[in-house]
C-alpha cells in the first residue's frame, strides 16, 4: 500500500515538473516594465483607464501624437501641423502616404471616419466618447438620435422575439435604420475627403484639438474589424440597434482562434474567417491590427503583456527596443524588490505603504532613479450642492456658506506635510496650477478658521450647534482613509462638526456619488488633454461627471463663451472666471492636493520623461 | 458502487445549490458592475452594456449561464471585456491546479511521516517541538511566510525569480509557502490519528504476541491512523488547486484565487459565477475521491454503507 502511495506521489511529481517546463518561458525583452493588474481592454474606443492608454499610444498612432517630454501634441500620421481655417474651425489633415498598417496596408482617412463613427455608437461608445461627441458638429445630435432610436428598438426586439413576421418586421426596421444611420453620420463634421484627406468640422472652438486626436478615442481602426460586426440577420446591428463587434479582436491570436467564445460569437467570427479566408488566403488578419509604432505580439491574461516592433512603421528602423515586456505585479510590495533586483526596468507607479520614505529618498538625491512629478490632476472632495435630505438627514451643504466654511476650515498644508508627506503640492484651485501654459489660476479661497466659523455661525450653525451628523463618503480601495479622518479631526475642531466616514467599495462607492447619496464624497480628476476645460467641463450643469447637483447657469455660460471666442487670452481669461466662481464663490468642491506619481527609471534607460501626464511613448526609449 | 453513485447525484445537487445560491447573492449585491469609480459612463451606455449582458433579465441570465457553463462556456467576462470567462479560467486553473498540487504533495510527504513520529515519541523532544512548529505554521498568515521566503531567497540570496510564473524556477517559493499551513495540519492530524490507534486492542495485540514495533506502526497502525488526514485532504486538495488570493498576489502568480477576489470587487458576474463554480465542482470531485479511497483503506465503511 505505502510502496503503491510513493509511487504515485513520484510520478505525479514527474507529471508535474514536465507541465511547468512545458511552459515555454520566453526571452527577456529590451525593455521592461511593471504593472499592478491586468488590462481592462485594448479596444482604444473603450478604454478610460491609464494602464489601456498607455498600452495604446504605442501600438496605434492617430492624427497627432505625444512629444515625450512635454506633451504636447506633434505629428501623428498627419503631416503637422494641419491646414486650419480662420475660424478654427475646420481642420484639413493629410495622411502621410508612407503611414502603414502592422499588415502594411496603408492607412487612410476611411480608417479614422470608422475609428471615430464606431466610438460613438451606442453599444461600443465607452467613457471618453464624449472627447468626440462635444467637439465635432453634428455628432451630438446623431448620437441622441442613435441613443433614442437604439432605446425604442430595444422594445421593439422584444416584442418580436417569437420569430415568424414579428421578426421579419423587426429586421425590415432595423435595415431602414441602419440606412439612416449612414446617411445622418454623413451629415455630421468628419469626412473622408480623399484616401489621404480627412476633413474635421468642429462643432465649438476647441484650442486643444490637436492634442485630443493623439488620444486613443480618436484612433483609427483597420477595415478587417467590420467583418466582426455582430448581425440581426443581414443587419449590420445587433437586435436592439447596437453596433457591436466580437470583443476577441483584440487579440494577438485571433485569426488562430483562441477557445471559449459564446455560440453567438464563435459564428460570428466563423464567418469573419471564411470571408477573411476567401479573399485574403488567410493571411491578413493575424490578430489584432495596428498603426502604432509596436503591435502586440503575445497577451496572457494579467500575465504578460509583449510588443513588438512593427515592421510597417515608417521610423521602425529608428526605434531601439525591439520588444517590450508588460508584466503584472499585483504586490506593489513584489513589484519594487522586481525592480531592485532588476528584473523590471520601468515601475510607473509604486503605492507601497512606505512610499513617503521613497520619496524622501528621491527629494534627498539619495535616489536619482525615482522621481516624482507632480501630475495634471486634483485631489479633492465634493460636496452635494442640490439634495435637502440625505440618508434622512438634513443635508446642510445646499447652502453656500456651509461649504465655504468647511472649505476654509482644512489646513491642506497639515495634511500633506504631515500626514501624506508624499510631496503632494497643497492645491486651492481645480485646475492644476502652473501645469497648463498660457492658463493663469485665479485667486482662491485659503485656510481661515475663524472666517470659517463666522460663515458656519451665519448660516445658523453657531460652534456646529444644529448640524446634523455630517456624511463623509469614501472609497475603501483608495489611500484616502487617513485623509478622511484628517477632515473629520479639522471639521471637528474648527467647527464643532461630527461627521461620520462611510467607506465602500469601489463599484458601491461610484454608485452612491452618482446618485448623490452623501453629503460629502471623496473625488479627483485627472486631465486628459492640456487645456483648463478637461477639469471645468465636469462642473458644468449637465455634465454626466458632476455628482455635486451643483448647478449654475452663470458658470455654464462662461464655458460656452469661452467656446466661441477665438482669442485664446480672452479664452483663457474666461476660463479663470469660470474657475472663480468653483473655488471661492460656489465652492462645490473642496481642492486638497495636486496628485504627484512616484515612479522609479533605471539609470540605464533613456528616452522616458516623467512627465505631468504620464504619457510614455516607448519608441523614443533606448537602453544601454 | 451505490455509494459512490449516490455521493455523485449528492455532489450535482450540492453543485446546483451553489450556484443557486451564488446567483442569488451576485443579483442583491449593491452597485452597478458597469460602473468607474472615477468617471461616470452615460445611462444609454449603461443600458446598452445591461442589455447585451443580460443583467436586465436575471431569469434569462440564470439558465443562459448554466446552459453554457455545461458546455464550458461561461459567456463574457464583465469588467474584462476583451477575455471570456472560459479564457479566463483556462490560462489560471492549471497554474493554480499545479501550484495546489505540489503544496498537497509537499503537505504529505512531510507531514505524514512529521505526524507519525511525533506520535510515537509522544512527549519526546522531537513531539515537542513539532507540535511548537505546527502551531506556528498554522497561526502564521502566508502572506508573511511569503514575503519572508521572497526577501530570503529571492531578494537576499538571489536563488529565484522575484516573483511571476513561467518556469520551474517560479514554482518552489510559492509552493512551499502554501504548503505551510497544509503541511501542519496534515502533521497534526496524523498525530492525533497516530495516538488515537496506538491505543487501540490491535496494537496491543500485535505489541504482545511479539511483532516488532516498526512493523505494528507502519503496517498495523499507519492505515487507519490516516483516516482523519484523507478526509481533511479532500477539501485541503480543492481548496489548494483553486488558487489562494494571498500567495497569487504575494508571488505574482496568475492563479484563480485572485480572479474569484477581482470578480466579486468588480462586480463581474460572470466571472463570480464561473469561479465558484469551478471551485464547487473540484471541491465536490475531491470529497468523492476521498470517499473511493477511504473505502479502499476501510473495508468497514464500504460495507456498512
Amino acid at each position: 500500500m505505502l510502496r503503491v502511495l510513493m509511487a504515485a506521489c513520484l510520478v505525479s511529481l514527474a507529471i508535474v515538473v514536465v507541465v511547468v517546463i512545458a511552459v515555454p518561458d520566453t526571452l527577456r525583452a529590451d525593455f521592461t516594465y511593471a504593472a499592478a493588474s491586468g488590462l481592462n481592454t485594448l479596444d482604444p474606443a473603450q478604454m478610460s483607464w491609464t494602464k489601456d492608454l498607455r498600452v495604446a499610444v504605442n501600438i496605434w498612432e492617430g492624427l497627432t501624437a505625444y512629444d515625450p517630454q512635454t506633451t504636447t501634441p506633434i505629428a501623428g500620421v498627419a503631416y503637422f501641423p494641419p491646414k486650419v481655417s480662420p475660424d478654427g474651425l475646420v481642420y484639413e489633415f493629410t495622411i502621410r502616404p508612407d503611414a502603414r498598417w502592422s499588415n502594411g496596408d496603408p492607412v487612410t482617412a476611411a480608417d479614422f471616419v470608422r475609428g471615430w463613427r464606431r466610438a460613438v455608437e451606442p453599444g461600443t461608445a465607452g467613457d471618453y466618447a464624449a472627447l468626440l461627441i462635444d467637439n465635432i458638429a453634428g455628432l451630438g445630435e446623431y448620437y441622441d438620435w442613435r441613443n433614442q432610436a437604439v432605446s425604442v428598438l430595444t422594445s421593439l426586439s422584444r416584442m418580436s422575439a417569437g420569430g415568424g413576421d414579428r421578426a421579419a418586421n423587426h429586421r425590415q426596421s432595423l435595415l431602414a435604420h441602419a440606412l439612416e444611420c449612414d446617411n445622418r453620420f454623413a451629415r455630421t463634421g468628419i469626412r473622408a475627403v480623399s484616401n489621404s484627406t480627412l476633413r474635421v468640422t468642429l462643432a465649438r472652438s476647441c484650442p486643444y484639438f490637436l492634442d485630443l486626436c493623439a488620444f486613443p478615442t480618436f484612433m483609427p481602426i483597420h477595415e478587417s474589424i467590420e467583418r466582426l460586426r455582430e448581425r440581426f440577420e443581414d443587419v449590420p446591428l445587433t437586435a436592439q440597434g447596437l453596433v457591436v463587434y466580437d470583443p476577441q479582436w483584440t487579440k494577438p491570436d485571433y485569426a488562430a482562434g483562441a477557445k471559449g467564445n459564446t455560440a453567438r460569437t464563435r459564428t460570428v467570427r466563423a464567418k469573419a474567417r471564411d470571408s477573411l479566408a476567401s479573399e485574403t488566403g488567410g493571411s491578413a488578419c493575424r490578430g489584432l491590427i495596428t498603426n502604432g509604432p509596436y503591435r502586440l505580439a503575445e497577451w496572457s491574461f494579467k500575465r504578460r503583456l509583449r510588443l513588438e516592433r512593427n515592421p510597417y512603421y515608417r521610423d521602425h528602423d529608428r526605434i531601439a527596443c525591439r520588444t517590450i515586456d508588460r508584466l503584472v505585479y499585483s504586490d506593489a510590495n513584489t513589484a519594487v524588490m522586481a525592480y531592485e533586483a532588476g528584473d523590471v526596468d520601468f515601475l510607473p507607479g509604486m503605492e507601497v505603504h512606505y512610499d513617503h520614505r521613497l520619496v524622501q529618498l528621491s527629494a534627498a538625491g539619495d535616489r536619482p532613479d525615482f522621481h516624482n512629478p507632480a501630475v495634471l490632476a486634483t485631489h479633492f472632495y465634493i460636496f452635494n450642492c442640490r439634495d435637502q435630505e440625505v440618508l434622512g438627514r438634513t443635508n446642510p451643504f445646499t447652502d453656500v456658506r456651509v461649504r465655504r466654511a468647511f472649505c476654509l476650515a482644512v489646513d491642506k498644508k497639515l495634511l500633506v506635510e504631515k500626514v501624506l508627506a508624499r510631496g503632494e503640492p497643497v492645491s486651492d484651485h481645480l485646475v492644476p496650477v502652473g501645469l497648463i501654459a498660457g492658463y493663469e489660476s485665479p485667486p482662491a479661497l485659503t485656510a481661515d478658521p475663524a472666517e470659517a466659523r463666522r460663515l458656519l455661525a451665519e448660516a445658523g450653525y453657531p460652534d456646529g450647534r444644529g448640524l446634523p451628523a455630517i456624511d463623509l463618503l469614501y472609497n475603501t480601495a483608495g489611500v484616502d482613509e487617513k485623509t478622511c479622518q484628517v477632515l473629520v479631526r479639522m471639521w471637528r475642531d474648527v467647527l464643532g462638526a461630527r461627521v461620520e466616514l462611510r467607506g465602500k467599495e469601489p463599484k458601491t462607492f461610484a454608485e452612491d456619488k452618482v446618485n448623490r447619496r452623501y453629503m460629502v464624497a471623496r473625488a479627483g480628476w485627472y486631465g486628459d488633454y492640456n487645456d483648463p476645460t478637461t477639469f471645468l467641463d465636469i462642473f458644468r450643469s449637465d455634465n454626466g461627471n458632476n455628482d455635486t447637483g451643483y448647478v449654475n447657469r452663470a458658470y455654464d455660460d462662461l464655458l460656452d463663451q469661452a467656446g466661441r471666442v477665438s482669442s485664446a487670452t480672452e479664452r483663457m481669461a474666461l476660463l479663470a472666471r469660470a474657475e472663480t466662481i468653483l473655488v471661492r464663490e460656489a465652492c462645490p468642491l473642496l481642492p486638497l492636493y495636486q496628485h504627484t506619481n512616484l515612479m522609479a527609471i533605471k539609470p540605464y534607460v533613456k528616452g522616458l520623461y516623467p512627465n505631468a501626464r504620464l504619457v510614455f511613448p516607448f519608441r523614443y526609449v533606448t537602453v544601454d | 458502487m451505490m455509494r459512490v453513485l449516490r455521493r455523485l447525484v449528492l455532489g450535482l445537487a450540492t453543485v446546483a445549490a451553489v450556484y443557486t445560491l451564488t446567483f442569488v447573492m451576485v443579483m442583491v449585491v449593491p452597485g452597478n458592475p458597469f460602473a468607474n469609480p472615477e468617471r461616470n459612463m452615460p445611462p444609454e451606455v449603461i443600458k446598452a452594456l445591461e442589455a447585451r449582458y443580460s443583467v436586465d433579465q436575471p431569469v434569462k441570465y440564470f439558465f443562459e449561464f448554466l446552459a453554457g457553463a455545461v458546455r464550458l462556456d461561461f459567456g463574457p467576462s464583465f469588467q474584462y471585456r476583451d477575455w471570456t470567462c472560459t479564457q479566463i479560467i483556462a490560462s489560471a486553473l492549471p497554474v493554480s491546479l499545479t501550484l495546489g498540487f505540489v503544496a498537497i504533495l509537499l503537505a504529505v510527504l512531510v507531514g505524514v511521516p512529521v505526524g507519525v513520529l511525533s506520535a510515537v515519541n509522544r512527549n519526546g523532544w522531537f513531539d515537542v517541538t513539532t507540535v511548537g512548529l505546527v502551531m506556528i505554521g498554522i497561526s502564521l498568515p502566508t502572506f508573511v511566510t511569503g514575503s519572508a521566503l521572497l526577501i530570503l531567497f529571492a531578494v537576499f540570496a538571489h536563488w529565484l525569480p522575484i516573483g511571476g510564473w513561467g518556469s520551474l524556477a517560479h514554482l518552489p517559493l510559492p509552493a512551499l509557502t502554501l504548503s505551510l499551513p497544509f503541511i501542519a495540519y496534515v502533521a497534526r492530524l496524523t498525530r492525533i490519528g497516530m495516538l488515537d490507534v496506538l491505543t487501540g486492542d490491535f496494537v496491543r495485540t500485535g505489541l504482545a504476541k511479539g511483532l516488532a514495533r516498526r512493523v505494528v506502526i507502519w503496517k498495523h497502525a499507519f492505515k487507519p491512523a490516516l483516516l482523519p488526514v484523507l478526509s481533511f485532504l479532500g477539501p485541503a486538495a480543492a481548496q489548494a488547486m483553486t488558487g489562494s488570493f494571498v500567495v497569487e498576489k504575494v508571488f505574482g502568480v496568475p492563479g484563480l484565487g485572485q480572479h474569484f477576489v477581482d470578480g466579486a470587487l468588480n462586480l463581474d458576474r460572470g466571472l463570480v459565477l464561473s469561479t465558484v463554480l469551478v471551485f464547487a465542482v473540484i471541491l465536490v470531485a475531491f470529497n468523492l475521491l476521498v470517499d473511493v479511497v477511504y473505502g479502499l483503506i476501510d473495508p468497514r465503511i464500504a460495507e456498512a454503507t
